[in-house]
């Protein structure tokens, strides 16, 4: 039987990675894809006490992380897309528009 | 006590989820990162099936691989600038610092987290569900989660209208 902090320490381990990824990187691409694995490692979490917990509220909850994750995704990437058709640069650094 | 098959089938999907994650954070190839993570979703949706959560395995293939990773790959595709990704996707140091050092404080504050709260987490009986999930999944969300659930449905409209209202103004 595999114990729930072994579930546990994996998902913060995940989460540590995507948080570094997300520190790390100045492509916003890539800071997309960070988020994604943040969101991931939170899932993997709920899953895994849903299971331990018998209870089915945990995946109910994860079904609405993904909807929100998947319109995060979309909503983003057609923003990012615009902008990049308007000024050629998807460095975090040069993004400074409404830095006023 | 010796390893069981359990475990060592975890370890190996557990392993399959994380190193792909590093290569995702670490990689200097964007897109070696997207597909790297189209592998991390895939063992993510292994270690659901693992905890008898199936239904949202399969929810989890069909709308991160299906959707998502596609979605982001078009999104490097169509942004591809060689010189520029280059220049961004170089670690610097001064930031690698920083965010390693923030990213194993928040890593060691959450494992300590879970030592501290041991016993809670060995006292879950730890059997399996009863047999079908998928009625008390759909009982939940038409009954207790309704409103969630509806929000949820509206948000998807918004979200499908938005990205073509943005779209339609980047064609003119």
């Amino acid at each position: 039987m595999v114990p729930l902090s072994w579930y546990i320490v994996l998902s913060a381990v995940l989460f540590s990675i995507g948080v570094f990824g997300f520190l790390v990187r100045r492509n916003l691409i890539m800071i997309f894809l960070s988020m994604e694995l943040m969101l991931n490692s939170v899932n993997i979490s709920f899953v895994a006490f849903s299971h331990y917990l018998q209870s089915m509220t945990g995946q109910v909850m994860v079904f609405f992380v993904i909807t929100v994750a998947a319109a995060e995704a979309a909503i983003g990437l057609a923003i990012l897309i615009v902008f990049y058709k308007n000024n050629p640069t998807l460095n975090s650094d040069e993004i400074n528009l409404l830095k006023g | 006590m010796g390893i069981e098959m359990k475990e060592v089938v975890f370890i190996v999907v557990a392993l399959l989820t994380v190193v792909p994650c590093l290569i995702v954070a670490f990689s200097r190839n964007i897109l070696y990162s997207a597909f790297s993570l189209f592998f991390t979703l895939l063992g993510t949706s292994g270690l659901y099936f693992f905890l008898d959560a199936e239904f949202l395995a399969i929810a989890q293939v069909v709308v991160y691989i299906g959707g998502v990773t596609v979605l982001l790959l078009f999104a490097i595709l169509l942004t591809k600038n060689i010189q520029e990704i280059k220049e961004t996707n170089a670690l610097s140091m001064k930031r690698a610092y920083f965010a390693g050092a923030s990213s194993f404080i928040l890593l060691a504050s959450l494992i300590f987290l879970a030592v501290k709260e041991w016993k809670f987490f060995e006292a879950g009986p730890g059997t399996d569900y009863p047999f079908l999930t998928l009625n008390q999944l759909g009982e939940l969300m038409l009954n207790k989660y309704l409103l969630p659930f509806e929000a949820a449905s509206i948000l998807l409209l918004v979200v499908l209208i938005g990205s073509l209202v943005i779209a339609k103004r980047a064609v003119k």
